[in-house]
């Protein structure tokens, strides 16, 4: 019995908040929601990869960090936190579909070059059909009986897409969904550009009869691709509640110390029971939403057959609670919280993006509805 | 990270499921046989646990107890609340009193109360609110001078649970009037066959008569009823009121409630439907579930935190209000879902599963006020873990 975090964990997620601080800025955001949106340097983006941040819960053997599904949500909390762009979590996400799929040839071939930085990998799921996760794919992938096969379909609000080296595009197949890596340069794969509110750089991406070769299809050990698809939209979904918890303490923390000294009628506004209730309310969310993050990344790690309603209890509590964190947050610091110098705005318009990205609170509740229909029924 | 039990630790499980299957039968067959009021019946259950040496888990061995460890101490309550056991009768006795005179008694105090607590021989209640201290508890007046080798008490409390079945009473007296109102305050343990002591039962807003009124007129209690020092009654008491908030215990009653209100919802028919398929329905039972397991892993978090002494765990505030509020939703939801058989009474032959929804509602409502209000728990979190400014002069 031990759902603490380890020393190394905690050495981890404080070396992470001061690396973040030191070299990233949330002006660069601000600036960013105007033309151009903020990306992260690739100077940067290499000290990233330097700190082993990327392969951070990938194996030893090609030069991961060997850390538990914990290890990445801490980095993902404390980029939320600090407002990073969203590559850190998808490329984690990415790297981890590749890594514990059981396909050797393709881990072999670009996990460490894109733990390292030298490539860049990113996931291709969702599609402009009002509905997001897995189940309602329609690219289709037509595989003839040589093994080759050709893609077509439009994928949506894909981040990190443009100059990506490989795409991990959800697809049907002949037998079920599954994960296909595609080159960044195939023939009949376009990328137009798409912006989110909070200024992050997302991309449509076009499959117009791309041709790749089954090898190309991350399968598991015992050839099931669409159960590495739905992990592979697991781990990103638990990254993602990760962020959205990191924005939620940031703007606590920030609100409550606003909080202590901001001074009307004689007294500091937190000794107001309608400010510091709300805020008590706020950690309470905090602190549950954590609880659920932590069983959610143990679950993962050990496959237990309560992970997938986990990941949803995780990503749909979060995604409330950055939202409603950060529009408290935004009210209780009153006119200034409205200006666009303050932070504020910039958590919350984050908070509303991946709130909305890869299952908002309710597509997450349903899919925890059919699990608990089974498990009461 | 993990969450599983040692070895040994799951030996002791497997034998106390074995045993705890046994007993429960053999209780049944005395039940069926109609051994008893229900307070008899809880008695021999109570007693039943203790021989086997299951209760009084955190205690010294010898006033009783086990001196288990804390993962043994949450497997005995995981494994009582699995197996739907019966509950202890005993509350205020094995949380509140035990606890106090455990950590803050003398030894004549420990080997006189304690046993009987965990056998049930003597129930116990807490005599600390009163009709002009409630949330702020240390403003109580009632009153007690010490002559000689004896306090005389005289004055009032009220909403004191079970006072009126109760042997003994963990009270709080105001000894020096003149010192800070928490500078002046007694613990002491007061037999409530004493003379002078009153006992009116107040009926509570579900019907029911559960808490009391307990009147005070010249009752003398020894000095050696007396817990820590004269005039240090209020850290004492803060001491223990942490003690009512354990994490994990009461989350797997949670899930028990979860579970028969998805059944129900799952059964009610609502025209062409049952309940379960609107959307409104199933996503709040949804959203309690996630709450549900929220305190879970919180108090697994409260839990490894104990274990290790790294001080990390989250306070015991924050579990109490979520899951005063929890058992509320879930209350009203239960009634939602009963649709227009929410409005019928408990004699009414038309009632749904025996009026279960509605008493639930009623009872739930009591655990927002009970063991400090849910809004002196926001207080707590805001004061206590955000550092905010106290919200009313201290
Ligand atoms: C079911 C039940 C069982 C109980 N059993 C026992 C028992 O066995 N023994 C015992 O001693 N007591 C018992 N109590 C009493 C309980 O502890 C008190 O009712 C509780 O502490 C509130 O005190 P009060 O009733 O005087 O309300 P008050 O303190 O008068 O509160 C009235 C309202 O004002 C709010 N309020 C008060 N102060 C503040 C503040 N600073 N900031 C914001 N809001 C505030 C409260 O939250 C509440 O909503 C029981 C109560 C219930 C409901």
């Amino acid at each position: 019995m031990d759902f603490e975090l380890s020393e190394e964990q905690n050495l981890i997620r404080d070396v992470a908040a001061r690396f973040l601080e030191d070299n990233w800025s949330s002006d660069i955001r601000r600036k960013g929601l105007d033309e151009p949106p903020a990306t992260i340097p690739s100077e940067l983006w290499s000290e990233i990869a330097a700190m082993g941040w990327l392969g951070i819960s990938v194996g030893e053997d090609v030069g991961g960090g060997a850390q538990d599904m914990l290890s990445a949500a801490i980095l993902a909390e404390a980029a939320g936190a600090a407002l990073l762009p969203g590559p850190l979590i998808s490329t984690m996400a990415a790297v981890t579909a590749l890594d514990r799929s059981g396909n050797q040839s393709l881990r072999n071939a670009h996990i460490r070059a894109l733990i390292q930085g030298d490539k860049r990998a990113t996931l291709a799921v969702e599609e402009a059909n009002g509905c997001w996760g897995p189940d309602r794919v329609e690219a289709r992938a037509v595989l003839a009986s040589d093994g080759s096969g050709t893609l077509t379909g439009t994928k949506i609000l894909v981040p990190d897409g443009d100059g990506a080296d490989l795409f991990l595009v959800a697809a049907r197949l002949p037998d079920g969904l599954g994960l296909i890596a595609i080159a960044g340069d195939a023939p009949g794969l376009s990328v137009t550009p798409m912006r989110r509110m909070d200024g992050q750089a997302v991309v449509e991406v076009q499959l117009d009869g791309v041709p790749f070769d089954e090898n190309a299809i991350l399968a598991s050990t015992d050839g099931d691709a669409e159960r590495v698809l739905r992990e592979a939209y697991d781990f990103w979904s638990v990254l993602l509640a990760a962020d959205l918890l990191g924005i939620s303490s940031a703007v606590l923390e920030i609100t409550t110390e606003y909080a202590k000294e901001r001074v009307q009628f004689g007294r500091p506004i937190g000794s107001f029971q309608a400010v510091s209730h709300k805020l008590a309310d706020n950690l309470v969310d905090v602190e549950i939403g954590r609880s659920l993050l932590y069983g959610a990344c143990l679950a993962l790690d050990e496959e237990a057959p309560d992970r997938e309603v986990l990941v949803s209890a995780a990503k749909a509590y979060l995604s409330d609670t950055a939202v409603s964190v950060s529009e408290s947050g935004l009210q209780l610091h009153g006119g200034i919280g409205y200006t666009w110098e303050l932070d504020i705005h910039l958590y919350l318009r984050q908070a509303r993006c991946n709130a909305a990205s890869l299952g908002d609170a309710a597509h997450h509740r349903e899919r925890a509805a059919t699990y608990l229909a089974d498990s009461f029924g | 990270m993990d969450l599983t039990f040692s070895v040994q630790d799951e030996a002791f499980r497997a034998r106390f499921r074995a045993w705890l299957e046994e007993a429960m039968a053999e209780y049944k067959e005395v039940m069926r046989a109609g051994g008893g009021n229900p307070l008899e019946q809880s008695r021999v259950w109570q007693a039943k646990l203790y021989e086997a040496g299951y209760l009084g888990m955190a205690w010294p061995r010898a006033y009783g107890g086990q001196e288990a460890s804390l993962t043994e101490q949450v497997i005995v309550s995981e494994e009582l609340a699995r197996a739907k056991a019966p509950g202890t009768i005993n509350t205020i006795g094995l949380t509140i009193a035990g606890p106090t005179i455990v950590q803050h008694g003398t030894e004549a105090q420990k080997q006189r109360f304690l046993p009987k607590i965990l056998t049930a021989e003597e129930l116990w209640c807490q005599g600390f609110s009163e009709p002009g201290a409630g949330s702020d508890l240390p403003a109580l007046r009632t009153r007690a001078e010490l002559k000689d080798d004896h306090f005389v008490v005289n004055g009032q409390k009220v909403w004191t649970s079970g006072a009126f079945f109760s042997n003994w009473c963990a009270l709080l007296v105001r000894t020096d009037p003149s010192a800070p109102k928490r500078k002046g305050i007694t613990y002491l343990l007061c037999d409530m066959k004493s003379p002078g002591i009153e006992v009116r039962p107040l009926r509570n807003a579900g019907g029911g008569s559960h808490f009391c009124e307990v009147f005070f007129d010249d009752v003398k209690i020894p000095r050696e009823n007396m817990v820590g020092e004269l005039h240090g009654g209020w850290q004492i008491a803060r001491s223990t009121l942490e003690h009512e908030r354990s994490g994990l215990s009461g989350v797997i009653a949670l899930e028990g409630n979860l579970e028969r209100l998805w059944q129900l919802a799952s059964t009610i028919q609502r025209g062409d439907h049952k309940a379960i398929d609107e959307v409104m329905v199933r996503h709040q039972l949804v959203q309690m579930w996630f709450e549900k397991e929220g305190l879970r892993y919180l108090g697994f978090r409260n839990l490894s935190a104990q274990i290790s002494g790294s001080g990390a765990g989250v306070s015991g505030s924050l579990g109490k209000l979520v899951n005063s509020q929890l058992r509320q939703k879930m209350a009203s939801l239960g009634l939602e879902i009963a649709g227009p058989l929410a409005s019928v009474a408990k004699k009414s032959p038309h009632v749904l599963d025996r009026g279960r929804w509605q008493a639930g509602y009623f009872d739930a409502l009591g655990y927002s006020i009970g063991g400090g209000t849910s809004e002196i728990m926001h207080n707590a979190i805001a004061e206590g873990v955000l550092g905010l400014p106290h919200s009313a002069d201290q």
